[in-house]
């Protein structure tokens, strides 16, 4: 150890050895860190692998590559039959999240700190709705909803829209808690009442963002509208589930292509709209 | 300041005031056109899909009546059953793993596919990005939906599919990430002869390391909310139950699995956004 004791005479001796110590120490817990991840990866994969797999079902490799190999195949005949459902997919999308945008006015009032109508009532529920809404996935909310008013696109505009509401309640919360508080004032200086400081100066601050946020939430929103038929709400997911249950491999690959175009499609669209207004 | 410009007395040339706008197109027909077009589709949208909105007003009603009526009371002996548990420490392990996986794979991947990094940008910058997108595009259930079909039932089918969503989830974020570094580092490592994996290592890794911290929680907090759910189609966990429970029509115990699922989420996100916090302040 180059660093005999912090008692010897050299200047930064002490300073040395607490670099040195503080490495050591930083060093352990790294250590200790991969150690835990590794042995977790362990428990994991075995439990995974050797237990849980049937291997000789999954028969050999050359069988799991024959199966794969089904897939690579397009299906044209299908292709015709698509259209309506890219459509219905994209108006799902858009209307969920339209009655997302809606909906979530009431959560960001409740929800921004510095508009709330109270602060220790009003301000967690608002809070809580927004972490629900996000936390539940958007398959089990169509579930809910396709149990509630049946199956069709409805149920999967439902899902969408509060699905939706939880990141754009949010950001929008946020922005509203960061804005320029000086409009404001001048707006109640001039007398204005709650209402118009929320319209006249609060609002025309947040709007950029709003829509922003609305359209990159819809740009996500294709992509699960596009699954939201596996579970009975309609549109490409709906053609998806027809194909895989009649073993038709080529289609089901020729729907993922269609998807994989309209989400292409919508980001590009996404992209030069949140361009065009920022 | 321009404006001083212009009242300066007897000051040279007066400066143009420049005209400020916040959008690109003001006050034009495009803006009113887009809003307009807007609205359009969204009126054409519900009366092609043939929603009808007084359906909507009612929904309130029918979906209180009908989680009084068949949801409740939630069979919550479920959650304490030895079965249900070891799903629910299922869920967790796909969860554990696929992140694990995902993260792993998709480190190297996103370095690929950072434009300012990439250690080659005419394939592994396409390979990398194609490879991200074609992981992100692809919806995660639909992902389980094919392994199961091409594996098998069960949780490495489940796994893989959330190895598959991390990838593309984290890849995407991670590489946003590289293309934001400071480059005078990465020119003091490179003046020193280092190659292309040595500049990696000491000059991107330990700018991103933090941020990628950060990510790679908010992943794996993302990945077990859809752990819960890959079940849902043929890979094991909670999300097995759900869908048994739903096709029998036991709604009060679909009741219960969703409550658990709530739960459980919550509880990983609260838990997430503590580690994130942590991270950020060790910074």
């Amino acid at each position: 150890m180059a660093v005999a004791s912090i008692s010897s005479n050299r200047p930064f001796d002490h300073r040395i050895f607490a670099v040195e110590h503080q490495r050591r120490r930083a060093r352990w817990r790294s250590a200790a860190i991969a150690g835990t991840v590794t042995l977790l990866a362990a428990i994991c994969l075995y439990n995974i692998l050797v237990i849980d797999t049937d291997w000789e079902r999954m028969g050999s490799l050359g069988e799991v590559l024959t199966s794969i190999g089904r897939f690579l195949a397009v299906d044209f005949e299908l292709i015709p039959h698509l259209v309506e459902p890219i459509i219905e997919t994209l108006m799902m999308s858009a209307l969920g999240t339209a009655l997302g945008a809606i909906l979530c006015i009431p959560v960001i009032w409740l929800g921004a700190l510095n508009i709330t109508p109270s602060r220790w009532i009003g301000y967690p529920i608002g809070r809580m709705m927004m972490t629900l809404s996000r936390s539940i996935h958007e398959i089990v909310w169509a579930l809910v909803f396709v149990s509630a008013v049946g199956l069709g696109s409805l149920a999967g505009i439902l899902a969408l829209a509060m699905r939706s509401i939880g990141f754009i309640a949010k950001i929008i919360a946020e922005a509203i808690e960061n804005v320029d508080p000086k409009p404001i004032e001048a707006i109640r200086a001039v007398g204005g009442n709650r209402l118009q400081v929320l319209r006249y100066g609060i609002v025309p601050q947040v709007l950029p963002v709003a829509i922003g946020v609305i359209i990159f939430e819809w740009d996500i929103n294709i992509r699960r509208s596009a699954v939201m038929g596996l579970v009975g709400a309609g549109g490409l997911g709906l053609t998806f589930h027809r194909q895989m249950v009649m073993f038709n491999y080529p289609g089901v690959t020729t729907v993922i292509l269609a998807i994989l175009l309209l989400i292409i499609l919508g980001e590009a669209l996404s992209y030069y709209a949140r361009k065009a207004v920022i | 300041m321009q404006y001083m410009a212009t009242h300066r007395p007897g000051g040279g040339q007066p400066v143009e005031r420049r005209k400020w706008s916040r959008f690109r197109y003001p006050d034009t027909l495009i803006s009113f056109g887009v809003q307009l077009g807007v609205l359009v589709f969204l009126g054409v949208s519900l009366v092609y899909m043939d929603v009808r909105l007084e359906r909507l007003l009612e929904f309130g009603q029918r979906f209180v009546a009908l989680i009084a009526d068949r949801y409740y009371p939630p069979e919550l002996s479920l959650l304490s059953e030895a079965r249900y548990l070891q799903a629910i420490l299922d869920t967790m392990q796909m969860a554990y793993l696929g992140t694990l996986f995902g993260l792993l794979l998709a480190a190297p991947l996103a370095w690929f596919a950072s434009f300012n990094m990439t250690p080659n940008r005419r394939f592994l910058y396409p390979f990398g990005r194609l490879a991200i997108m074609g992981c992100r595009a692809v919806h995660e259930m639909i992902w389980t939906i094919l392994l199961v079909s091409i594996l098998g039932f069960g949780m490495l089918a489940g796994a893989l599919a959330l190895t598959l969503f991390c990838i593309g989830f984290a890849g995407k974020l991670m590489s946003e990430e590289i293309e934001a570094i400071d480059k005078g580092q990465v020119e003091a490592i490179r003046a020193t002869g280092a190659n292309e994996l040595q500049v990696f290592a000491y000059a991107v890794l330990p700018q991103v390391r933090v941020a990628w911290t950060g990510i790679a929680i908010y992943t794996w907090d993302v990945a077990f909310r859809a752990a819960t759910v890959v079940g849902f189609f043929g890979a094991g966990g909670m999300g097995w139950y759900l869908q048994r429970y739903v096709q029998q029509l036991e709604s009060q115990r679909v009741a219960a699995v969703l409550i658990s699922i709530v739960l459980l989420v919550t509880v990983s996100e609260v838990v997430s956004a503590w580690a994130r916090a942590r991270v950020a302040q060790a910074k």
